[in-house]
């Protein structure tokens, strides 16, 4: 099980190193649904109560993609101002930060809600809702 | 401004999405932990986004260059909202480049904010560009949403070819009637010596040769040559260019051309142009500085329009070419109808000189037997060609890699001073 997940992540990383030298942005979100896939498997595995590395992992993800989405960007050759990495680094590790406060506080609230049986699937179904109602947003916006 | 979503959006939204499904399908919270990030990202950044308003205008230093030589000039960015990530790439035609590299910059500016930023263009060949546009593209801070519109009003830049060093140039068989630089071949009021021959009355004093007359014991008087200008045609063949790499015959043409008409002119002299090709252009011979930068332009505007219409020295109006007038025609020698138009000038009686811009050092030999042998047979079409030529009394100068334009003229000098021997 062990190996089978190491070989996941190795393939994973691959990916994401394809996804950087050939600058293909679709990559990169793949690179990323292996590496959850694989910490979903440990979960399904470990069946433990609740994962408290679970807000890490998410903030480390969520900084992966950023810092890929930057790198790819940063292709074009574009002669930035001074300092102009620094902020955007500094903008990068603040959400970072963000995203961990946020789940983490989520991890709890799920935490309390967990012993009232239908409640994770409540949450479930509201947040997938929420992603919907953000992409049909996005659809909507007419463009100027 | 056109607005179109970052791939960051796509991805996102799907890794939002296989979290929620597989937090659902496996009963574990912590998968829908882990699409929180990218949906509260998605949710914040999107509704953040706004359509940015900018303005933005290039102005140059100047509206002439010199080829190769660098322009400043300046991109004046005005916001009225802010923009985390305003980049602004100008817009070079083929040919023009940013002097320091880097036609691309990004800065980031709040509402209100005016910024100038220096730009330094450097034409690499001589030619009229169109400048004046960029291309904007404006990002958010999340950087979800891409905003990218074409600014700016374009203005012209007239790159001037660079001029070859050329100290002599070719003097005219015939002189026209004003007063120039070159020493005329007829005799009358002038510096140059030419010739004594007696006094006739009505001949001024100071024209006596008294040395002369004292020996001869009669008087004799000095006869002089005039001081005249010469009509010069410069000739261009725009009806084929061979090209590799940097180099053109046509842009080597161009130079010559400009170089030419600038020596001539400085000696008084009035020069025309003929730009013979798919399109027909020409110059009535002038002089002066304002005829200088007209022929200029006029040779700037020169390009290989590809035609299969024959078109000869008839289509050319007779004002245009003068009697007497020096032809320089300035070709690679590979089209026919150009040739032709050549011979027929000959047969006109014009003083014809063809200045050959060596494509030879431009073509590839070949990679194998066959194509080695076209080589071979193309090199010695070309010399027969080049013979029949100076059959006819023009004098034909190659000028090429190894041959600077200098040498070339002061080939055609030699040439010309036998085949004048040759023809007394």
């Amino acid at each position: 099980m062990v190996w089978a997940g190491l070989r996941v992540v190795l393939v994973a990383l691959l990916v994401l190193v394809a996804a950087l030298v050939l600058e293909w942005a679709p990559l990169l979100p793949a690179s990323l649904a292996l590496l959850g896939g694989v910490y979903a498997a440990q979960l399904y595995a470990d069946d433990a109560r609740l994962d408290g590395a679970a807000p890490l992992v998410a903030a480390g993800l969520y900084v992966t993609a950023e810092l890929g989405y930057w790198s790819l960007e940063e292709r074009e050759r574009v002669e930035a101002a001074p300092g102009e990495g620094l902020r955007r680094l500094a903008i990068v590790t603040l959400l970072g930060l963000v995203a961990l406060v946020v789940a983490a506080t989520l991890l709890a609230l799920a935490d309390i809600v967990r012993t009232r049986g239908l409640a994770v699937d409540i949450l479930g179904a509201a947040a997938a809702a929420a992603a919907l109602l953000a992409v049909v947003l996005l659809t909507r916006r007419p463009e100027s | 401004m056109s607005r179109r979503a970052s791939p960051r959006v796509a991805g996102y939204a799907t890794l939002t999405a296989i979290g929620l499904v597989a937090a659902l399908a496996l009963r574990r919270p912590e998968l829908a932990v882990l699409s929180v990030p990218f949906a509260l990202v998605l949710a914040v950044g999107l509704q953040r986004a706004s359509d940015p308003n900018v303005e933005v205008e290039v102005t140059l230093a100047s509206d002439r260059a010199l080829e190769g030589n660098e322009v400043d000039g300046e991109i004046a960015v005005s916001a009225a909202t802010g923009v985390d990530r305003l980049e602004i790439l100008v817009v070079l035609p083929p040919g023009l480049e940013a002097a320091d590299g880097d036609d691309a910059v990004a800065l980031r500016l709040s509402g209100g904010d005016e910024r100038t930023i220096p730009v330094r263009l450097r034409p690499a060949r001589w030619g009229l560009y169109d400048v004046g546009e960029v291309e904007v593209r404006a990002r958010d801070v999340f950087r979800l949403v891409v905003w990218q519109r074409r600014l700016g009003h374009p203005t012209r830049l007239k790159a001037y070819p660079r001029e070859e060093s050329v100290r002599r140039i070719l003097a005219p068989v015939e002189t026209q009637a004003f007063t120039g630089s070159e020493v005329a071949r007829t005799k009358g009021d002038g510096i140059e010596y030419a010739d004594l021959r007696d006094y006739v009355p009505g001949d001024r004093l100071r024209s006596i040769n008294w040395r002369a007359s004292a020996r001869r014991n009669d008087l004799v008087v000095n006869e002089r040559h005039p001081e005249r200008n010469a009509d010069v045609v410069l000739f261009v063949d725009s009806f084929a260019d061979v090209r590799r790499g940097d180099r053109s015959t046509l842009d080597d043409a161009v130079r010559a051309a400009a170089t030419l008409a600038t020596r001539y002119l400085e000696r008084r002299d009035r020069v025309g142009l003929v730009a013979l090709g798919g399109v027909l252009r020409w110059l009535q011979p002038g002089m002066g500085l304002v005829q200088r930068f007209r022929l200029i332009e006029t040779v700037l505007e020169t390009g290989v329009e590809p035609t299969y219409t024959w078109k000869d020295v008839n289509r050319i109006p007779p004002r245009i070419l003068p009697p007497k007038a020096l032809v320089v025609a300035l070709t690679p020698l590979v089209d026919p109808r150009y040739v032709a138009a050549l011979e027929d000038l000959r047969a006109r009686g014009f003083d014809l000189v063809v200045v050959e811009v060596d494509p030879v050092g431009l073509v590839e030999p070949g990679r194998d037997e066959i194509e080695r042998l076209a080589y071979r047979l193309w090199l010695l079409e070309r010399d027969v060609l080049r013979s029949r030529l100076q059959g006819l009394g023009m004098a034909v100068a190659r000028w090429g890699d190894d041959v600077s334009l200098e040498a070339a003229l002061e080939g055609v000098r030699t040439y010309r001073r036998y085949a004048r021997l040759a023809r007394v």
